[in-house]
């Protein structure tokens, strides 16, 4: 009698801010008792490394997921991509606070629509829906989204551990190790005891009286301590800075590779670009989003919104930018820039323009034809 | 060139008074009593200072401009690209930047506070600041060709900002 189960991930925020780990807490204690719903924590996505147990655990999801995260969907979808948490794109009807009814649908046409890009490799039938938690302050909002998202789950899985006891009742170990498979120091946990007790499902249990845990994490009260061996807690994750490739938007025109001189780009056994080597990017640099033609590369942590992955609003209030029309430096110049300082501060030469700079495409095909169209369609915009 | 801008003279003026480039529709006026920019400014010489404004190119991009404002003072040394103010309409948005090495002298502070002669008077009253420079700049004549060379890709990048 295995039903649909979706599978939901609470990326938990970085640091310690409670209003985040308040809304972490009350979603999570609220999906414990949602019978179609199994959930988890990890860390935020962007710290994990290719060897951490929250990663692993996200690895073996099989079905459909919602991931809950503390970045854009666009660049959480993509993290999960890089590390082999690959899958369809899941829509979320969950809109930012000024967002329209037309922008999510546009978004997601525009995955389906970018003829060149070169896609995700190897994309499972199953899909995960990214939401981001930044936009939402009413926990009810999150999970009706997520209760929506249940009963349109398509992919039967059957999970064997479940099938074990699914007629009774869970003994509190059982449910301990199901719901928290890794222990702090992201070993298999063996409770100590064995008695723990299980969160009532009147929402007045606070997540340190639960047996929910964090993986990896150590901030819980109550709960039988397994001695942690490894790195004390999930503070001790690093924070990390790295870029991310939007496959449904890169072309493989190679110019980010080109353009990187630390050696963070390389190219895989199908001659397809990638993020190689993580960590030798500079930290805080985003020189190398401003040269793709397609802003396929997202830096989640940058302070604006287009480099950390958001899909441009398309609301009322939209307003197009003539920065460039009214002298600013090009994108390649502040990308050049950028470059240069953190050359100098490796120790090494600026190079100015002189190196790696993409060649523009100057003609495009079609747009000839189209250009009466362009200025028939911009006087009827009003323009 | 098909589909560019048309060039033609005003009929009823003086031949030199003025150029006017088609924008779609719209005929944006250059006038030729001063020199230009081109990052779309105006620059006309009042004794040893220019005073700058938009074109007529610029005020139909931007439409009716709601704020103005910068982020330098008077008397200011400035690079050509420096930033040095914003500016928020119906229907645009954009940084200001220095169309040339120079020095700023003083702002339009009636504009300033209120940009609505940017929309009914480009090229007298909605003068935006005065500035002293060396640097060679465009004639009028010259800016249009600015314009027709640039116009197909202006309107690209337009729609490509509302297709995103």
């Amino acid at each position: 009698m295995a039903g649909k189960k979706i599978t939901v991930v609470i990326s938990q925020a970085p640091g310690r801010n409670p209003t985040k780990r308040n809304l972490e807490e009350e979603l999570a204690a609220a999906l414990l008792v949602e019978s179609d719903v199994d959930v988890s924590l990890v860390p935020h996505l962007n710290d994990l490394t290719a060897d951490h147990s929250g990663l692993l655990f996200l690895k073996g999801v099989p079905g459909d997921m919602v991931v809950l995260s503390w970045l854009f969907p666009r660049a959480a979808r993509w993290i999960l991509d890089r590390n082999g948490v690959k899958g369809q794109l899941g829509t979320s009807l969950l809109k930012p606070a000024d967002e329209d009814e037309e922008a999510g649908t546009e978004a997601e046409r525009a995955e389906e629509s970018r003829p060149n890009a070169i896609g995700a490799l190897n994309a499972p039938k199953r899909k995960i829906y990214c939401i981001d938690l930044r936009d939402q302050n009413d926990p009810r909002v999150v999970l009706d989204e997520i209760r929506r998202i249940a009963r349109e789950a398509t992919v039967q899985t059957v999970d064997l551990d479940l099938m074990s006891w699914i007629g009774g009742s869970p003994a509190p170990a059982q449910m301990q190790r199901y719901l928290n498979p890794f222990a702090p120091n992201g070993a298999p946990a063996v409770p100590a005891n064995g008695h723990t007790p299980v969160a009532a499902p009147n929402g007045a249990n606070r997540i340190h009286s639960s047996p929910f845990g964090l993986i990896n994490g150590a901030d819980l009260t109550g709960l039988p301590a397994t001695p942690a061996s490894g790195p004390a807690a999930d503070d001790a994750l690093r924070r990390r800075w790295y870029p991310i490739i939007d496959y449904s938007r890169c072309t493989n025109c190679m110019a980010c590779i080109d353009f990187c001189l630390f050696g963070v780009y390389g190219v895989d056994a199908q001659d397809r670009i990638l993020v190689e080597q993580q960590d030798n990017c500079k930290k805080g640099c985003p020189a190398c989003s401003r040269v793709c033609p397609e802003n396929a590369i997202i830096f989640p942590e940058h302070k604006t919104p287009a480099i950390a992955g958001a899909d441009v609003e398309r609301d009322a209030n939209f307003k197009i930018d003539l920065s460039k029309l009214f002298g600013a430096p090009t994108a390649i110049e502040v990308a050049a820039a950028e470059r240069d300082q953190e050359l100098l501060n490796d120790g090494r030469e600026a190079v100015g323009l002189s190196v790696g700079i993409p060649k523009r495409r100057t003609e495009q095909p079609q747009q000839r034809d189209q250009l009466d169209d362009l200025m028939d369609d911009l006087d009827k915009l009003g323009l | 060139m098909h589909g560019a801008g048309n060039l033609y003279l005003l009929s009823g003026m003086a031949a030199t008074d003025e150029l006017v480039f088609m924008m779609g529709q719209y005929p944006a006026r250059i006038p030729l009593d001063r020199l230009y920019s081109p990052s779309h400014f105006w620059l006309k010489a009042e004794g040893s200072v220019f005073r700058v404004g938009f074109t007529a190119y610029s005020v139909r991009l931007l439409q009716d401009v709601y704020f103005l404002s910068w982020s330098i003072d008077g008397e200011t040394t400035v690079r050509k690209k420096q930033e040095i103010g914003e500016i928020e309409s119906s229907k645009a948005v954009s940084t200001l930047y220095a169309p040339c090495d120079g020095r700023i002298l003083r702002f339009n502070e009636r504009v300033a506070s209120d940009p609505t002669p940017i929309n009914t008077d480009n090229y007298g009253t909605g003068w935006l600041y005065e500035l002293e420079t060396s640097d060679p700049l465009l004639s009028g004549a010259d800016y249009v060709a600015v314009l027709e060379a640039g116009w197909e890709q202006t309107q690209r990048m337009i729609k490509g900002q509302m297709n995103e």
